[in-house]
């Protein structure tokens, strides 16, 4: 078995692990607020050990550039997704956007 | 079955926990539990592609990945203003 299948094989349970680690995590926390935290790891660590899996076994050919790509997507889209949530969350919660004012 | 075929079947379980939370909670968390899925069909879709050695199978992970995530901004969108 050659250093570079070891790397792979490595990169695929480390990945595999992440994602299924996270599905629990999104699955056992109690708030929504909580649950949201558990998608970054899921769309970054686990898409870069995959496609840094990918581009090992196929260099930078058409599928080690698409893998990067939609890593790359994937890591884009994490955060913007995360912000939208917890922004519909926070306004379902209190009825509208902007933080509550003290009176007096 | 090699070592991507394998793993995207491992991976495909972690939809169970995505499943249960979108029946069994409120509707915001149905929404993270769906945005969830999607990353995970799309890293499933990238390991079938390298495990078939099928070229165009990479094109559907990348759809995959815009198409949740302009999915994922209209329901949020959604949940923020009607339901």
């Amino acid at each position: 078995m050659s250093a570079s299948s070891i790397a792979v094989v490595i990169l695929l349970v480390v990945g595999v692990a992440i994602e299924l680690a996270c599905c629990v995590g999104v699955l056992v926390m109690r708030d929504a607020h909580d649950k949201l935290h558990y998608i970054g790891p899921a769309s970054i660590l686990g898409p870069i050990a995959v496609a840094g899996a990918i581009v090992i076994r196929e260099s930078l050919s058409q599928a080690g550039v698409k893998a990067i790509i939609t890593a790359v997507l994937l890591i884009i889209a994490n955060p913007v997704l995360t912000h939208a949530t917890g922004r519909a969350l926070y306004i379902r919660r209190r009825d509208q956007l902007e933080p509550e004012r003290e009176v007096g | 079955m090699n070592e991507w075929l394998i793993a995207a079947t491992v991976l495909l379980l972690g939809l169970v926990p995505c499943g249960i939370v979108m029946m069994r909670g409120t509707i915001v968390e149905a929404l993270v539990a769906l945005q969830m899925a999607g990353v995970l069909e799309t890293v499933t879709f990238l390991l079938l592609a390298e495990g078939y050695h099928r070229g165009p199978f990479f094109d559907l992970a990348l759809a995959l990945a815009l198409l949740a995530l302009a999915g994922g901004l209209v329901f949020a969108r959604m949940l923020e203003r009607w339901v």
